[in-house]
């Protein structure tokens, strides 16, 4: 006699619908800004942009897993990250769609959006990025193929489509540099858009995009690390080679340097004279309202921490310590973009004539706009999980499998007319 | 022996004589790009004398009306900045126009534009609300549109009559020089800065006449005399926008 089981509560059902809720409620709240106009956020026009842009600018950095691992295992040949840049790749792709997501909400008419591409403006920056993002999303999605591939429903339902999909696994070198320069393109773009306005002094150097590309590397990367390692410990689905995850533990520690390096000059170079604009952004930052931000999230757990405890061989090798320096590393980097941004806004430099007269504003995110980040912020959580539930996204060993298998045919010279 | 074989000393003259002419098309085309206004055509700018300013608001009023902008939002602000001689010095600030704009460049749309005559003109019907021009622009001289402006416009009939479409919600706006003013008037044969129906409004309402307006190209117009006799300013020179609004400076003997 067969009873039917009623069905268990597992973690994995509260874990699904502890962030179903958050989507929920995020997408009522996105409905209500497409039906009642961006008045619901505390945005204004001296603060045009806020929370949404920082999780724009902070889910396209860290997506940078995808293209510096790309890079590494096609470019550099260093085949044993393949199986990371896997997930980094499955990672970017959720984080760009994140990144769309939140700019559909952002811009003021998102009936519009395919604007920029049509209407090309080459002198803007973020017309530039428009068409990166666009063209780099196309690249994740082809780079993302032979992971849909293995998606056992799939397989079954359509297996040649299954197979036709996985082959796309062969133009990765090609895919891997169109990556590689579209990302080192606009991940800087995006620090230049703040970095070429001349009106806000604070932005107005040329450094910030170099931060950019360099936070986004470390952040992008310490993020698949983090989701990797964690996947591996909650779920028997995951499994991962540790020694090739600690090896890009170190390098996210040694960019940590370089970041750490640029970051310093380019603060402390501020500070020599008192510039109007300048100096207050700087203030905020040191001493202001983004003082506890910069000095402790940003700069101390964000850098200083997470760089010691990478390039210690013995914290390092302790899965603890390296998951948390990853986490925080991810937070820096975060917190570096919300800082970025309101540090420019917050400080109203004025046109009139004599010695620029400089006042401070102030910006917190209204409810709806929280709602929605949350919410978004769950949809990127939701789909890594289903991947790794579904798409073995973490699953270092199956892949070898598989692509020898794949690559058995490969090896017989075939004629190129596919 | 093949039938053309060249010299070092050819080669070097072929390379130099392809690299100027190359570069000889490229200075003809920027020049013609420089040529933002035709040579005879018109440049506008307005003058706002200081000393004449008296703070009263209505060319921000008149402005609201004629461009039919919502009560939250001023395309033309008029802030006090200080005291000369026992008087109250305001600064008013339309949109500046400038030559070399930070809105148009960094526009993703490419829905800010100049004209020919130098204005900066939105397009409303392209622009996606990003607002990147609004963090881009160093007088505060553009709104975004927060929410839908309906119902009636508080300003109108009291200041005037609108002459523009009101602007959807989700775009950014600004002021235009009242460009249709101008086109409806020269088309008329009215001369803007002399006839008032060709003249942006702000410069009309204003009770003690601290604004003028005129072509800069035209040496006889209003405004260029103007500022070949008084010392004029820009606000924010420093930055190299080259504003086409210029600021008569208060002074002690004239107010």
């Amino acid at each position: 006699m067969k009873k039917i089981p009623l069905p268990k509560f597992t973690p994995w059902m509260a874990w699904v619908g502890g962030l179903s809720i958050f989507i929920v409620a995020g997408a009522v709240a996105g409905g209500l800004v497409f039906w009642k106009g961006l008045s619901l956020t505390n945005l204004t026009d001296l603060v045009p942009w806020g929370l949404w842009i920082t999780l724009d600018l902070s889910s396209i950095a860290m997506s940078a897993g995808a293209f510096s691992l790309c890079a590494v295992v096609y470019l550099l040949g260093l085949k044993r990250f393949q199986a990371v840049a896997r997930t980094a790749t499955f990672v970017g792709l959720i984080g760009y769609s994140m990144a769309v997501l939140t700019l559909m909400l952002d811009i003021g008419r998102p009936d519009r959006f395919w604007h920029s591409l049509v209407f090309w403006n080459k002198h803007s920056l973020l017309w530039e990025v428009t068409m990166c993002v666009t063209l780099y999303l196309s690249v994740l999605l082809l780079e993302c193929l032979p992971i849909f591939a293995g998606f056992d429903w799939l397989r079954g339902r359509w297996p040649r489509l299954a197979e036709k999909m996985s082959r796309a696994h062969h133009y990765a070198p090609v895919l891997a540099i169109a990556g590689l320069a579209l990302s080192m393109l606009h991940q800087s773009s995006l620090g230049a858009l703040y970095g070429v306005l001349k009106a806000r002094p604070l932005w107005y150097r040329p450094d910030i995009s170099i931060l950019f590309i360099i936070s986004a590397i470390a952040g992008g990367t310490a993020l698949t690390v983090f989701a990797s390692m964690l996947s591996a410990r909650l779920t028997r689905r995951a499994n991962v080679d540790d020694a090739a995850l600690e090896r890009v533990a170190f390098l996210i520690g040694c960019v940590l340097v370089v970041y750490l390096y640029f970051r310093f000059w380019d603060a402390l170079a501020m500070t020599y004279t008192y510039e109007p604009g300048r100096t207050e952004g700087l203030n905020l930052l040191t001493g202001g309202q983004l003082s506890f931000n910069f000095w402790v999230v940003e700069l101390f757990l964000g850098i200083v921490v997470p760089m010691a405890l990478l390039l210690n061989r013995r914290t390092r090798l302790l899965p603890f310590w390296r998951m948390l320096a990853l986490v925080l590393v991810v937070c820096g980097v975060a917190a570096y973009r919300w800082d970025t941004n309101l540090s420019g806004l917050l400080v109203v430099l004025s046109y009139f004539p004599g010695e620029p007269a400089v006042a401070y504003t102030a910006y917190h995110p209204s409810l709806i706009e929280t709602l929605t980040a949350a919410g978004i912020l769950s949809f990127g959580l939701l789909s890594f999980s289903l991947g790794v539930r579904y798409l073995k996204v973490v699953d270092h060993r199956a892949l070898q499998t598989r692509h020898q298998r794949i690559k058995e045919p490969v090896k017989v010279p075939v004629p190129s007319g596919d | 022996m093949s039938a053309v074989k060249i010299n070092r000393r050819d080669f070097i003259k072929i390379a130099a004589v392809g690299a100027a002419s190359l570069a000889s098309v490229q200075i003809v085309q920027r020049a013609q790009a420089n040529e933002a206004v035709p040579a005879g055509g018109r440049k506008w700018a307005m003058v706002i004398d200081q000393s004449k300013c008296t703070g009263c608001g209505y060319c921000t009023l008149t402005c609201r009306a004629h461009n039919d902008i919502s009560p939250d939002i001023s395309w033309n602000v008029v802030t006090k900045t200080g005291m000369v001689g026992g008087k109250d010095i305001y600064v008013a600030r339309p949109c500046m126009q400038c030559a070399h704009a930070p809105c148009v460049d960094v526009c993703p749309v490419r829905a800010s534009t100049y004209r020919p005559d130098g204005i900066v003109v939105m397009d409303y019907d392209r622009c996606i609300g990003c607002r990147y021009c609004e963090v881009a622009c160093p007088y505060g001289a553009r709104s975004f549109n927060w929410k839908e402006f309906d119902g009636p416009n508080p300003s109108v009939p009291e200041w005037g009559e609108p002459e523009i479409p009101r602007r959807p919600r989700g775009v950014v706006e600004k002021c235009s020089f009242c460009y249709q003013r101008i086109d409806r008037g020269l088309a008329l044969g009215q001369i803007p800065g002399i006839d008032p129906d060709a003249t942006p409004a702000c410069v009309v309402a204003c009770p003690v006449g601290a604004r003028q307006f005129g072509d800069l190209n035209d040496p006889e117009s209003n405004v260029s005399k103007t500022l070949r006799e008084r010392v004029s300013y820009r606000l924010r020179d420093d930055l190299g926008t080259a504003p086409h609004v210029y600021y008569l400076p208060a002074e002690e003997a004239r107010s």
